[in-house]
């Protein structure tokens, strides 16, 4: 066992050096901006730009709301699925892997036809209904990655002897659900979690078209006509989302104890 | 409960996830399926389709499947092996978190920032290369090594390819119960047995829908290969947005077949992984 | 008694004929003005703050008018705004763009698929007449060349003309703005030097500019990676095949870190046009009228001539004296215009059928 650990850290190494050598050569450029010397100077126009704040504000927001929205849509269906209805199975995961190949602006001028002023549903006619369409079109956009984890947990669990077992104690769906099953697919939850944030953070096609003032525009903006900033913000954007994550987790595990009668 | 009834409450649990994918995916996807068999004039025509079998066309979707599965094997190999050592290998308990949330942010840490990154360090003036040179004497550009290659492209897209199987592994490989190691071990199995008889086979259908992910993924990926490879390597992503969106060519309904083409690869690699899951379940149940 | 009489009258009614005359250009103008603010906004599409100065252009015009923009996608290629338009025919949202400002192909193409609506601006009768749709449908904004960008802290020796990138100094050195088969400035960039290979023959030149970055690609002085400001100044592409007024506003935005060096070429210079467009499902059609009337005032184009774009009425503008001294000098040397070729439409065409098929073949897709 012992030899597995240095086996381990040697995979660990090789890794970090993959993932971290990129940035640190991003962030030795975004040092640069004054000639000659390494300064901070990038990452203070970055930060003191009142913009920067408020579109990844928005952005935070709608990712955690389409977190929530992608959880409740995605895990009572693949529950269901996998215990009553297996054959559906291809067919729901050939729906979740569209997203992926239908290029994102095809489905926002779709949208636009759909969902526009003129339509039975107008949602593009006010702020907070583009708000909300917007919400479900990153839905849409990460339930690739939100089904393939929520699933990839629910087989590691006996889901059939757990409903039983709960229903036999009385449990209704609801109960089941909530208390049951989502703590024990809470590491699929998570991932899921996380790559619907990454995404809604960064996404720029949908927000922009959709006219929303998100974060992923304002990136675009930067980095179209700027040498250092666009940088300087590609570290910040990764620090900042990090954190963001560290506190979801955070908050996931908390939570999961709740549900499941802390113990 | 009579199995009628059961059959219809069934249907009822996941008509939210139906109606969710009809008015945000299946529909708007209707127009692009509708575009693809019209001409301009919005006549009925086949003649999108016919165009896709232009050699330029068919070498683009060649290239897009070569890069995607190239970089979607490298990802999942690697990926699970990180998944599978911060899991379960021993390591400290700070490792795991770590690398989930890392890998969170990694994930789509893609486009523009990305190619940039490895062009500041790997590229033919980054720090990396700089680096060698001046300290060991060594070009890695000497050995034939060139970022903006087929190579440098899969490189690149591992960079989000790994984190992503990382993070779809990570439940699964929660799933293998020490306690069978441990049984393995106490029938004398060796860890080359335990592998190939009890981990990999209970592994295999997560790893296998994981890659296929990781495949759906890299062909559907554009903003990276355009940043760094832009006009040298031709993949299909980008010959569709310059039909669709592009200053110059605006062709949009060969743009919408192009489309077309791509969910139906995509619908076979998904057929693919489907009948292969199947054969590596029959005997779990 | 009766002649003074019939002098007053003619007096006065010459007088009531002056004032109608006078009058409606004024109140037409300000009609325009009060409809434009009853609606209050206008939305725009793929007009970056860097591109043509544009970012003071919408300033100056929001102080002006008081009016709202609401600016959308400023990533937006020509393709992507003609789109924008289709997609929201029957939205009156904040989504629907009002105007576009699109390369020359496609004024008509939009024009023949019933997007654009007509519209004359007062100074209209100033704009070259090739340059414009009779009908009033689309009308050219502004222009510009090739140039090379060239950062000075890493290649010593500038190159002055087309022939020189092809010298074994400048390896891994020369790239292009876009990707040939999709964006027109790297298509332009291909034909310019092609005119300049084929001695100035147009139809020749998309053959010769393939041939070119064929070479250029064999003696490894070609790098595939779209050249933008970052790659610029990080190195990875040290010389970028742009428009001139980029170029500039790159210059500018650098401060001098690195040196930025623009450079017309001496041979082949392809002048590219844009224009202006109204859309037929304008949400806010005054406002864009409104627009379009401030774009092409005087004040406007020279907005757009801080930019370092040469507006469409420049050569009016210089002969009524209006340009700025120090704003001519900051452009480059007008001799380098002189030589500047406008494509016409149907040789633009021809070029991108040729360019945009080829490219893969001849500059070898050096993929494994």
């Amino acid at each position: 066992m012992k030899r597995n650990v240095v086996v381990s850290w040697l995979i660990v190494l090789v890794g970090v050096l993959y993932f971290f050598v990129p940035l640190l050569g991003t962030f030795e450029f975004s040092l640069r901006y004054r000639r000659g010397v390494y300064s901070f100077e990038a990452y203070q126009i970055v930060l003191n730009d009142p913009v920067f704040r408020a579109t990844f504000t928005y952005s935070t927001v709608l990712a955690l709301a389409t977190i929530v929205v992608g959880v409740v849509l995605v895990v009572p269906t693949a529950y269901w699925i996998q215990l009553r209805l297996p054959r559906l199975r291809p067919v729901v995961e050939f729906i979740t892997l569209l997203p992926l190949v239908i290029p994102a602006i095809v489905l926002v001028f779709g949208y636009l036809r759909i969902y526009s002023s003129a339509s039975v549903l107008p949602l593009t006619s006010t702020e907070t209904t583009t708000d909300v369409l917007l919400t479900f079109s990153y839905v849409a956009l990460s339930l690739p990655y939100m089904y393939r984890a929520v699933d990839t947990a629910l087989r590691a669990i006996d889901v059939r002897t757990l409903t039983e077992a709960a229903q036999s104690l009385g449990a209704s769906w609801g109960t089941i659900l909530v208390r049951v099953i989502l703590p024990n697919v809470r590491v699929g939850v998570l991932s899921g979690a996380f790559l619907t944030f990454a995404i809604v953070i960064g996404e720029f096609t949908m927000a922009s078209l959709l006219d929303r003032p998100a974060f992923g525009p304002y990136l675009q903006l930067v980095g179209a006509n700027r040498a250092y900033e666009p940088s300087a913000l590609a570290i910040i954007t990764f620090a900042i989302t990090w954190a963001c994550m560290g506190l979801i987790q955070l908050f996931a595990r908390r939570t999961a104890a709740q549900l499941a009668g802390a113990h | 409960m009579p199995p009628a009834r059961q059959l219809s409450w069934a249907w009822v649990g996941v008509v939210p996830f139906f109606a969710f994918a009809l008015m945000f995916l299946i529909i708007p996807t209707s127009f692009l399926a509708i575009g693809g068999f019209q001409d301009g004039q919005g006549r009925f025509t086949l003649q999108n389709l016919v165009d896709l079998f232009q050699p330029t066309i068919l070498s683009s979707y060649w290239i897009s499947i070569k890069v995607s599965a190239a970089s979607a094997i490298g990802g999942a190999v690697i990926g699970f092996l990180l998944a599978y050592v911060a899991i379960a290998g021993g390591l400290p308990r700070w490792v795991r978190p770590t690398l989930m949330t890392f890998s969170g942010v990694a994930s789509n840490f893609a486009g523009v920032p990305l190619a940039f990154a490895f062009l500041a360090t790997l590229g033919r003036t980054g720090l990396v290369t700089a680096l060698l040179v001046n300290l060991f004497d060594f070009n890695i550009y000497r050995t034939g090594f060139n970022l903006l290659s087929f190579w440098g492209l899969t490189l690149t897209y591992m960079y989000f390819q790994i984190p992503l199987m990382v993070l779809i592994m990570a439940p699964a490989i929660d799933g293998l119960r020490r306690e069978w190691r441990e049984a393995s071990a106490n029938l004398g199995a060796s860890a080359w047995e335990y592998w190939r008889y009890v981990a990999l086979p209970i592994l295999w259908p997560p790893l296998l829908g994981a890659t296929l992910l990781l495949f759906a993924n890299a062909f559907g990926a554009i903003a990276t290969a355009y940043a760094l490879t832009g006009s040298s390597l031709n993949i299909v992503t980008i010959m569709l947005y310059a039909q669709i969106r592009g200053d110059v060519l605006h062709n949009p309904n060969l743009g919408y077949a192009l489309a077309l083409g791509m969910i139906v690869i995509t619908g076979l690699s998904n057929a693919g992984y489907i009948w292969l899951r199947g054969r590596s379940e029959r005997w779990l149940r | 008694m009766n002649r003074p009489w019939i002098w007053t009258c003619t007096l006065a009614a010459l007088v009531v004929l002056a004032l109608i005359g006078v009058a409606p250009g004024q109140g037409k103008m300000d009609q325009l003005i009060a409809a434009a603010k009853q609606e209050g906004q206008l939305t725009v599409i793929a007009l970056p703050h860097d591109w043509c100065g544009y970012g003071a252009v919408i300033d100056s015009f929001k102080k002006k008018y008081g009016l709202k923009v609401n600016e959308l996608n400023p990533d937006a290629g020509s393709g992507d705004e003609i789109e924008a338009i289709k997609a929201n025919k029957g939205n009156k949202g904040p989504q629907a763009p009002d105007v576009i400002d699109v390369g020359l192909s496609f004024g008509p193409s939009a024009k023949k698929d019933a997007l654009l609506q007509p519209y004359k601006v007062a100074t209209w009768e100033t704009i070259p007449n090739d340059q414009k749709d009779a009908e009033g449908y689309w009308y050219g904004d502004y222009y510009g060349v090739l140039a090379f960008q060239i950062n000075a802290d890493i290649v010593k020796t500038v190159p002055q003309d087309w022939a020189d990138l092809l010298k074994p100094e400048y390896k891994n050195a020369v790239a292009l703005a876009g990707d040939p088969r999709t964006s027109n400035q790297a298509i332009q960039g291909v034909l310019a030097a092609g005119l300049a290979m084929a001695k100035g023959n147009m139809d020749g030149a998309a053959d010769a500019g393939l041939k070119f970055f064929a070479d250029l690609n064999k003696s490894g002085n070609f790098v595939p990676v779209i050249g933008k400001v970052a790659s610029l100044a990080q190195g990875a592409t040290p010389i970028i095949i742009r428009w001139d007024y980029n170029a500039l506003a790159d210059r500018d935005t650098l401060k001098g870190n690195p040196k930025v060096e623009v450079v017309v070429p001496k041979s082949g210079v392809v002048a590219g046009v844009y224009v202006q467009g109204i859309s037929a499902f304008a949400p806010h059609p005054n406002a864009a009228k409104l627009w379009m009337e401030h774009l092409y005032s005087d004040e406007g184009q020279l907005g757009w001539l801080k930019g370092y774009c040469h507006p469409i009425r420049f050569q009016d503008l210089v002969k009524n004296k209006k340009v700025p001294a120090d704003l001519l000098a900051k452009l480059p040397p007008a001799d380098a215009y002189a030589k500047a070729v406008f494509p016409t439409l149907e040789q633009q065409d021809k070029a991108k059928q040729v360019i945009t098929k080829q490219w893969d073949t001849v500059v070898g897709a050096n993929v494994k």
